[in-house]
């Protein structure tokens, strides 16, 4: 009786020290707060009391736990000793001290992004090929997912997809229009508007609406945009002369909250 | 072969290069290496034992060693806006592989969402972790821990990094105004 109790109570005592290395190797604890020669006595301990392939299968376990632990620990030291310690708490201190702006900075100065470019291949557009021509029709595909009987489509009209919000009741073309025009009427004399005055909607979104239809504008030779210190103006066309004047490149214009406070 | 994404992986292998070069593709990526500097370009090249865990054996290392052309400099906030970077992804970014590393390369998934959920908000947190894992600045291994990930060996100066982070002192005054999700530069 007396030993069946002191068997269960050497199980538990192993159960728990793999159950320690465990944690430690998922890094939730420092290695070193395992004492590795307690650990190793607990199991000298217990050594004399294995019976079963359990027992002896249990034993090894924490045997090979407290060696992983060693291991962890002399990488710890190795780590230690290296350029990159920085002891954990006081990262995280730091990280929850410091602003983003701070840690985007740090990231900035330590960060040399790799220069990748996309390109279509042989080999990748003949595999595409090859998928395209192997994949099963859109009907056979659907048998799979067991989705029931087919509905055929049915037809709808411009009316129905604008109720809907799939379409915009106004075409874009007329949109830009009807912008072209107001913009033209707000230049007035002076031949030019302020970009940001010009922009401002309702609300933010409102805002981003109209700051796309203008970069469209800008793109399809109605309006020129034009730098003058930190000033963006909008300079209206009497008729439409794409790609003629000014640079072909892109210029994306961030529009941030801050920027709309500052432009009111 | 360097420049162009051929897979999943940017750069090429080295087995990749002797093939396409030859032997002396060492002295060709040397040159190559000195005329990118005009172009604040360098070509970068990563040992496999450092592009994850996994180490092969001694004979194949160095084939399969894998080189990466990149920026030589740094980018100013304004060009990596510009290149589709938020604010608060490269705060998040720099919070998680500080602490990965401070961690001896690796970390629990929850503890990196709660130090970055910190900085952008909780639910940022979740899609920026996938967005990392998914672009190779990080890598979860098969105990489900999140280690440092190839793009992070070949594009991060570590100790350049925890070296700032050490040396840091906080602001004197804590900006932790919510996150702005309507900057019009977004990606990631």
């Amino acid at each position: 009786m007396t030993e069946k109790v002191s068997r269960s109570s050497g199980r538990r005592e192993l159960d728990e020290l793999i159950q320690t290395c465990i944690s430690i190797e998922n890094r939730r604890f420092n290695p070193f707060l395992l004492d590795i020669s307690e650990a190793l006595s607990i199991i000298r301990r217990h050594s004399n009391k294995l019976r079963t392939l359990e027992d002896h299968l249990l034993d090894m376990r924490a045997i090979t736990s407290v060696a992983r632990v060693v291991g962890l620990q002399s990488a710890d030291l190795r780590f230690q000793s290296s350029a990159l310690y920085v002891d954990p708490s006081m990262v995280k201190e730091k990280l929850d001290s410091l602003s983003r702006e701070q840690l985007a900075e740090f990231l900035l100065l330590s960060w040399h992004p790799i220069v990748e470019l996309e390109q279509l291949t042989l080999a990748s557009t003949k595999e595409a090929k090859e998928f395209w021509e192997k994949m099963l029709s859109f009907f056979e595909r659907r048998k799979r997912l067991h989705l029931g009987p087919f509905v055929m489509p049915e037809t709808t009209d411009l009316g129905e997809l604008a109720r809907m919000r799939v379409v915009e009741e106004r075409a874009y073309t007329r949109k830009m229009q009807d912008l072209w025009r107001d913009l033209k009427e707000r230049a007035g004399e002076d031949q030019r508007v302020d970009y940001w005055d010009f922009i401002g909607g309702s609300d933010f979104a409102q805002t981003v609406v109209r700051a796309q239809l203008v970069s469209f504008l800008v793109s399809y030779g109605y309006a020129n945009l034009l730098r003058k210190g930190n000033n963006m103006f909008l300079v209206p066309k009497a008729k439409p002369d794409p790609h003629i004047e000014g640079s072909p490149l892109s210029f994306p214009i961030p529009i941030t909250k801050e920027v709309l406070v500052r432009a009111k | 072969m360097l420049f162009f994404k051929r897979g999943r992986i940017p750069g090429a292998r080295s087995w990749e290069l002797k093939t396409g070069l030859g032997k002396g593709y060492t002295k060709v990526l040397e040159q190559l290496d000195e005329n990118l500097k005009d172009l604040d370009l360098e070509v970068k090249k990563v040992e496999p034992q450092t592009l994850s865990d996994f180490k092969p054996g001694p004979d194949d290392r160095e084939e399969e060693s894998r080189y990466f052309v990149r920026l030589k400099g740094t980018l100013a906030p304004k060009e990596a806006r510009l290149c589709g970077w938020r604010i608060d992804n490269l705060a998040a970014l720099a919070a998680s592989l500080a602490l990965v590393v401070s961690k001896q390369g690796r970390s629990e998934r929850k503890e990196l969402e709660t130090v970055i959920g910190n900085k952008a908000g909780r639910w940022r947190a979740l899609t920026l972790m996938d967005t990392f894992l998914r672009s190779g600045y990080l890598e979860e291994d098969e105990e489900g821990l999140i280690k440092l990930g190839w793009r992070t060996r070949a594009e991060l100066d570590l100790p350049s990094l925890m070296t700032l982070l050490a040396e840091s002192k906080a602001p004197s005054v804590e900006s932790s105004e919510p996150v702005d999700d309507d900057q019009a530069s977004m990606e990631g």
